[in-house]
């Protein structure tokens, strides 16, 4: 909740009149005072430091206010680093929060200036950093608080792959022997009327087939190990015919050189160095969707406060074991399961069950790991910890539930069809010029009819409009792992959605309250961590309500916040379920509604997907009035109430079967079985980290619009697939008749193979384009 | 026109050269990450 929106102007509705109304210097939220005048100790703490550290520049540079600082949670201390050999300890963590580059800048210099760091270096373009420090002089948990104390956000990075760069030197290889066989190529193309001695000739394509033998035999061998793996497997995939290609131009190479007459390694080169260019950028895409979702799912490690006799620990939670006891307060998280012993608290249990209304729970009752207390204390006696905890096996089930294998794909579907037409044609081919021509011409056209009919342009066609309509959904907010699910959105035409936290905000918001009210409240809750608290703080903020300053603050936990503001003495204290009552002692009472609001946008994001002829239908174990009042706000015309998590995946599965193509949105662990029975399961990334980990789609900006941008994206996509199928298709039975029939030779295919792929690249290109014509027509339908 | 049977040798080892600078580039990481380096000097 550090990162509060900062105001564009200088807008402020409310303030008592004669007060100056200025911004802090660091996080520029509005706050009576003078020019200096800093909204909270954690900014005035985090631009001493940044002055201290002479870093001051940061200040003038910056392109962004800074989020507001945040107490680091504990946990931090207990996390194992690994020593290096050279008695240094690394980690690589995501920071949240840095919204510019000067952001990165002050981050890093300000790490690097800590006595004992090694190496401290931030992207920002994945919001990474990347430590290297002294265990003897410095901590983690020093460094982390660094952070922090400027008011990002450090988080732990679960496992990532390291980069591919065995397919890059592949490509680096077939690059270079390419270009300068294509040099020796068209001295060869030059002297073609038979005007080179011989001798040079020899020498040309000696020279081509020493630099052609490392691509054969090296660049090209993901096709090779591909055609086998298809093999055995018994399907014939598209590595197969472009294998069978590769080897029938080196075979031909090599006999070509070694009895003198002419080769094809000036093709062979080419069309393996664009093939492993496809190769690449489809891996890279995959590549950029994995450390996103490895990014929103980074973690802050979680502690407990275990009572040991009279002495109280910290200690991280997965250490703790059945029969320890804890405390836990309000705004914390239930480090494990287990059952109330005393105290009384309210919980939020939207995680587990998805029910915004939070739940009370009395000694003797169950609670479970995960759920957020949001008033109250208790102490807990843990009965499940860790692994065992039912939010832990949820988390495991989903992951497992999710991994599904790739599918054929509509090139894959074609490979086969392709494969055995290409030899059946070569075939004929040899057997029609043998009877005509003898053995000798027979063979040097069977050959060319093998090697135009290489399926280069098709095997392109798919990864590299694939590529660009991954990276038109993603820079449009809709992150996908893998070409097939995004493919699968054109087929889409049900939209579930889960309520909590998807169409909603999933937390405590401000419903209704007067702005004098919420003014005096925001300035009394200014430093409390409370839920009810940041929600209130997180409403002035955004309506520009100047935060007042407030004195004698007292905050009794569980009862409610005292303080002086404008010389009066205010109170506040919970009026029942989502009520909270402001008073002062002359009979003033304002009152201040809290519940989960819709996010801003869901009405727009539900009126397009509509408007894009799909069904939308809102999924929710709420109750009916809460899902009726937010599907009346969102617009969604269908509503599915009080369902449990088995009975949203048992209705996504009749959906199913009933001939929809369900594509399910949802954020929380109990939206898992759902996620995964969908033809397309979209998470929230503010959501679950397992639910995150386990999803086609990732909506990384907690915003619904992104989904029908998605699907215009994944439309373009389709279209341009399709287009350079039926393209590549078209040129290879115009190419192999001309070879069946005798025309091709060497210098033909050198030009007729790069001007094909030239036209899927083309095709590709305008994905981009398109998917922003598709967007312009949707909004003058909406309009209309 | 003697002259290429000794340059054609010679051009061959130049790429061979450059190839073996290419992938000692990509070991060494450079190819890694090719977002951020260009918004690094921004700022430096």
């Amino acid at each position: 909740m550090g990162d509060l929106p900062a105001m564009s102007d200088g807008s402020s509705r409310t303030g008592s009149p004669g007060v100056e109304v200025a911004r802090c210097p660091h996080c520029g939220t509005a706050v009576e005072g003078s020019s200096d005048t800093f909204c909270c100790a954690g900014c005035e703490m985090a631009s001493a430091i940044i002055r201290g550290a002479g870093l001051e520049d940061y200040y003038q540079d910056r392109e962004s206010t800074a989020p507001r600082p945040e107490p680091l949670s504990g946990g931090w201390d207990q996390l194992p680093v690994d020593e290096g050999p050279d008695g240094l300890c690394t980690i690589r963590l995501a920071v949240d929060g840095l919204r510019c580059a000067s952001c990165v800048w002050v981050t890093e210099n300000l790490l690097q200036r800590t006595a004992g760091v090694e190496g401290a270096t931030i992207s920002y373009a994945t919001g990474r950093a990347t430590l290297k420090w002294d265990p003897g002089k410095v901590g983690l948990p020093e460094l982390a608080g660094r952070i922090a104390a400027l008011g990002y956000r450090p988080r732990l990075l679960g496992e990532e792959s390291a980069p591919d760069r065995e397919l890059l030197l592949r490509l680096g290889v077939a690059t270079f022997a390419a270009a300068n066989v294509m040099l020796f190529s068209a001295a060869l193309y030059a002297g073609w009327t038979g005007s080179m001695e011989e001798r040079f000739a020899a020498l040309f394509r000696w020279a081509s087939l020493v630099l052609s033998t490392p691509v054969a035999l090296w660049s090209a061998s993901p096709f090779f190990a591909g055609a086998v793996a298809g093999l055995r497997a018994r399907v014939l995939h598209m590595d197969v015919p472009i294998a069978l290609a590769v080897a029938v131009l080196y075979a031909q190479g090599v006999a070509g050189t070694l009895l003198g007459f002419d080769t094809y390694l000036d093709s062979l080169t080419m069309l393996v160095a664009l093939l492993l260019a496809g190769r690449v950028l489809e891996a890279r895409g995959r590549r950029r969707a994995a450390e996103a979702a490895v990014t929103l799912a980074a973690t802050v490690p979680t502690t407990a406060r275990r009572i040991s006799g009279d002495r109280v620990d910290t200690v991280r939670s997965d250490s703790l074991a059945a029969g320890d006891r804890v405390a836990v307060g309000a705004g914390e998280e239930l480090p494990a399961d287990g059952v109330v012993t005393e105290g009384r608290a309210t919980l939020r249990v939207a995680l587990l069950t998805g029910e915004s209304e939070p739940q009370t729970v009395a000694p003797g009752e169950r609670v479970w790991a995960g759920t957020v207390v949001v008033d109250g204390s208790f102490t807990l006696e843990v009965t499940e910890a860790a692994e065992e905890t039912v939010v832990h096996r949820m988390a495991e089930e989903l992951r497992i539930a999710a991994d599904r294998g790739s599918r054929p794909s509509s090139t894959d579907r074609i490979a086969p069809w392709f494969t055995a037409a290409t030899l059946v044609v070569a075939a004929a081919t040899f057997t029609g010029w043998w009877i005509a021509a003898g053995a000798s011409a027979a063979m040097s056209t069977a050959i060319a009819v093998l090697v135009v009919a290489c399926p280069c342009a098709l095997a392109l066609s798919r990864p590299l409009a694939a590529a660009a309509g991954l990276g038109a959904a993603a820079r449009r907010g809709l992150l996908f792992r893998s070409a097939d699910a995004l493919l699968d959105l054109t087929r889409v035409d049900t939209i579930a959605l889960d309520k909590t936290g998807t169409v909603t905000e999933g937390a405590m918001d401000v419903l209704s309250a007067g702005d004098a009210d919420l003014r005096v409240a925001a300035g009394l809750e200014r430093f409390s961590r409370h839920p009810v608290a940041l929600a209130i703080v997180r409403e002035a903020v955004a309506r520009g309500i100047p935060l007042p300053a407030a004195s004698e603050v007292d905050e009794e936990a569980g009862v409610g916040i005292s303080g002086v503001v404008d010389g009066r003495v205010w109170r506040i204290r919970s009026g029942g379920s989502g009520v909270v009552v402001l008073e002062d002692g002359g009979g003033h009472k304002g009152i201040i509604r809290l519940g989960d609001a819709i996010r801003g946008d869901s009405r727009e994001a539900v009126a397009r997907l509509a408007a894009l002829g799909t069904r939308v239908v809102l999924l929710t174990g709420d109750h009916e009035e809460v899902a009726q009042r937010i599907a009346g706000k969102a617009g969604v015309a269908r509503v599915q109430a009080r369902m449990s998590p088995g009975e949203k995946a048992a209705w996504i599965e009749r959906s199913r079967e009933s001939g929809a193509c369900v594509l399910f949105a949802g954020d929380g662990l109990n939206d898992g079985p759902a996620l995964s029975r969908s033809d397309v399961g979209v998470a929230m990334g503010s959501g679950a980290a397992s639910s995150v980990m386990a999803a086609d789609g990732i909506l990384a900006s907690g915003s619904l619009l992104p989904l029908s941008a998605g699907i215009l994206a994944a439309r373009a996509c389709h279209r341009a697939i399709r287009g350079n199928q039926i393209r590549s298709v078209a040129y290879n039975v115009g190419a192999v008749s001309a070879a069946a029939a005798g025309l091709v030779n060497p210098l033909v295919a050198a030009v007729l193979m790069p001007l094909s792929s030239a036209m899927v690249i083309w095709g590709a290109s305008r994905v981009e384009g398109a998917v922003c014509r598709l967007e312009r027509e949707l909004a003058l339908r909406m309009e209309n | 026109m003697n002259a290429v049977v000794f340059l054609v040798p010679v051009a061959v080892g130049l790429a061979a050269v450059f190839v073996i600078l290419f992938l000692k580039a990509v070991k060494d990481g450079q190819f890694d990450d090719l977002d951020d380096p260009p918004r690094r000097i921004l700022k430096d």
